[in-house]
């Protein structure tokens, strides 16, 4: 199984080095926007208060955010998110898609290993991209911060804050997974992975705008709160246990359907 | 012992045939070939016994093991070379032997040195950048590498030039005389005839005919085209042996079984254009043999 990880590892290398560049290099220029903001705080309170309500609801920018620089924070997180989404999603569905997509499943499949031990060996090996992601991203906007001026905020925060990038991960690679078993034939991980994701953002716009609480529940990018990871410093139990509920669903679910469906060649 | 033993093994892909009913037993050490056209359920077959695939009823055993309960442990045992070769593009093929050896508990570097010299393999290049029939070759190295009891070849002679395919055969043979079983699809009857003891002819998802390889031999049919100058009178070929008769013109085909020499004395009697005296396809087999 050592060997199905590591070939796994070896063939996501490139794409995932990617990835890191361009989140970090995204998010650290959006960052390094705060300290000639935070000077002009007031003149940009007075552009964003004639702005309508709904639309600063929207784009995540809530009344007190740009009072701190975790606030501002906390907006590029909701950026980077969705970036960080795709990735996990367009992982999740093409790891194991990738098989039978590129015809190689026969090649795996003949092979003396049971399909538990190939779908763990790619699990296992999703979560450590996923991971190594994000100790890299934590630790470039960590170098940032401490670099930057004015840029003050509390580790907790700042940790619980980055990590939200990692649980929304996590939910779409569940999804990912599930739908890569499931789907009978997928011609395009991208265009699955993007649409699916888009869709959830939508719905977390719309949740902005209408302030329902029940809207948050359907999308994972409204399970994490940043005004009140901000406040309280901690997350929302609920999320919480929802999130890890719905990951053991579905890759339960998806290790189920993939040990009796057939193998498909074309 | 039977090596591959199936007994009324099915499969439906939905509503639309895979295969119906196939018993097939494969003998420890014989070259068995599974004959038939395009789409008569040769790859599902095989698809099953190394369960890519699960049967919808019936049974399959290999060395004696549920294909689907053992499948690991049987695929310890089993080198398969696909019929449509398709590998990981961005991997140096040796990479991909080393990856494919890894899955193995056995050290398979110098075989693998030594498969690659008889099959002519550039060990540095990367799968996309090999041709189809380069890529058969590494298929054949990784179905073998790890001399493994019982190889499947599906179609697996599609791609390569004639001289490897002689090398492949004697590869083949050679694993063989060691003790390999080998089971073999084709839908190119001279191939199965070259390598095969015994076999199995299916057709439309049913197994037709199995049969040993010496008694298809001697029930040996020739297709026979004349082309003469003149019209050949009616009745000329009306002679034992011969059935299938079409004339157009001045040319005619016909099946021929028997002794040779009294057709070719009545060929030789005839002005000729030309003359071809071939081995019948798959569908003529069907044709003659199982009417």
């Amino acid at each position: 199984m050592l060997n199905m990880y590591l070939h796994e590892l070896k063939q996501y290398r490139r794409i995932t080095m990617i990835w890191i560049v361009s989140l970090v290099t995204v998010a650290a220029l959006y960052m390094a926007l705060y300290p000639s903001m935070a000077s002009q705080m007031e003149a940009m309170k007075k552009i964003l208060a004639n702005y309508p309500k709904a639309l600063l609801a929207a784009l995540g920018i809530g009344p007190n955010l740009f009072l701190s620089f975790a606030g501002f924070y906390s907006i590029i997180m909701a950026y980077v998110m969705l970036a960080t989404s795709i990735q996990a999603m367009n992982l999740g569905t093409g790891i194991v898609a990738k098989e039978e997509h590129g015809h190689t499943a026969e090649f795996l499949l003949s092979k003396p290993v049971n399909r538990t031990q190939v779908l763990t060996a790619k699990l296992l090996a999703a979560l450590t991209i996923l991971l190594i992601t994000n100790v890299f991203f934590i630790a470039a906007m960590w170098a940032e911060i401490s670099v930057l001026a004015k840029t003050t905020i509390e580790g907790k925060i700042f940790i619980l804050m980055t990590l939200t990038l990692l649980f929304v991960q996590l939910f779409f690679l569940g999804l990912g997974f599930l739908v890569s078993v499931t789907a009978p034939k997928i011609r395009s991980v991208l265009s699955i992975s993007l649409s699916t994701v888009f869709v959830f953002y939508i719905i977390g716009i719309f949740d902005s705008i209408i302030g329902s609480k029940a809207v948050r529940y359907l999308t994972p990018f409204k399970f994490f709160d940043n005004q009140y990871i901000i406040n309280n410093g901690s997350y929302e139990l609920s999320f919480l246990v929802l999130e890890v509920v719905f990951l053991i669903a579905a890759i339960l679910a998806a290790y189920y359907y993939y040990l009796k469906r057939d193998i498909h060649t074309t | 012992m039977n090596v591959i033993e199936t007994k009324k093994l099915t499969k439906y892909y939905g509503k639309s045939r895979g295969i119906i009913e196939v018993d097939i037993n494969v003998e420890e050490g014989e070259i068995y070939g599974f004959i038939g056209p395009n789409g008569a359920g040769k790859s599902t077959t095989i698809r099953v016994l190394l369960s890519l695939i699960y049967a919808t009823s019936g049974s399959a055993t290999i060395f004696g093991k549920d294909v689907v309960k053992f499948g690991p442990e049987i695929k310890k045992e089993i080198g398969y070379l696909p019929g449509e070769v398709f590998y990981y593009d961005t991997m140096r093929v040796k990479d991909l032997l080393n990856y494919s050896a890894s899955f193995y508990k056995k050290d398979c570097s110098k075989r693998i040195k030594e498969l690659a010299g008889i099959m002519n393999l550039e060990l540095d290049k990367r799968i996309d950048d090999l041709s189809y029939g380069n890529k058969k070759k590494v298929g054949i190295v990784l179905g073998l590498l790890h001399e493994p009891k019982l190889i499947i070849l599906d179609e697996p002679t599609g791609g390569l030039d004639p001289l490897m395919q002689q090398t492949f055969f004697n590869l083949i043979r050679d694993e063989n005389k060691k003790g390999a079983t080998i089971f073999l699809s084709s839908h190119i009857l001279s191939e199965v005839q070259r390598l095969c003891d015994k076999v199995a002819i299916i057709k439309e998802g049913r197994i037709v005919k199995i049969e040993k390889m010496s008694d298809l031999a001697q029930s040996n049919y020739s297709k026979i085209k004349v082309e003469s100058k003149a019209a050949i009178p009616e009745g000329y070929f009306d002679m034992a042996g011969v059935s299938g008769l079409k004339t157009d013109n001045h040319s005619t085909t016909f099946m021929f079984k028997g002794d040779i020499n009294s057709v070719t004395k009545k060929i030789a009697a005839l002005d000729l254009v030309s003359l071809f005296v071939e081995e019948p396809d798959l569908e003529d087999i069907f044709l003659h043999y199982y009417q």
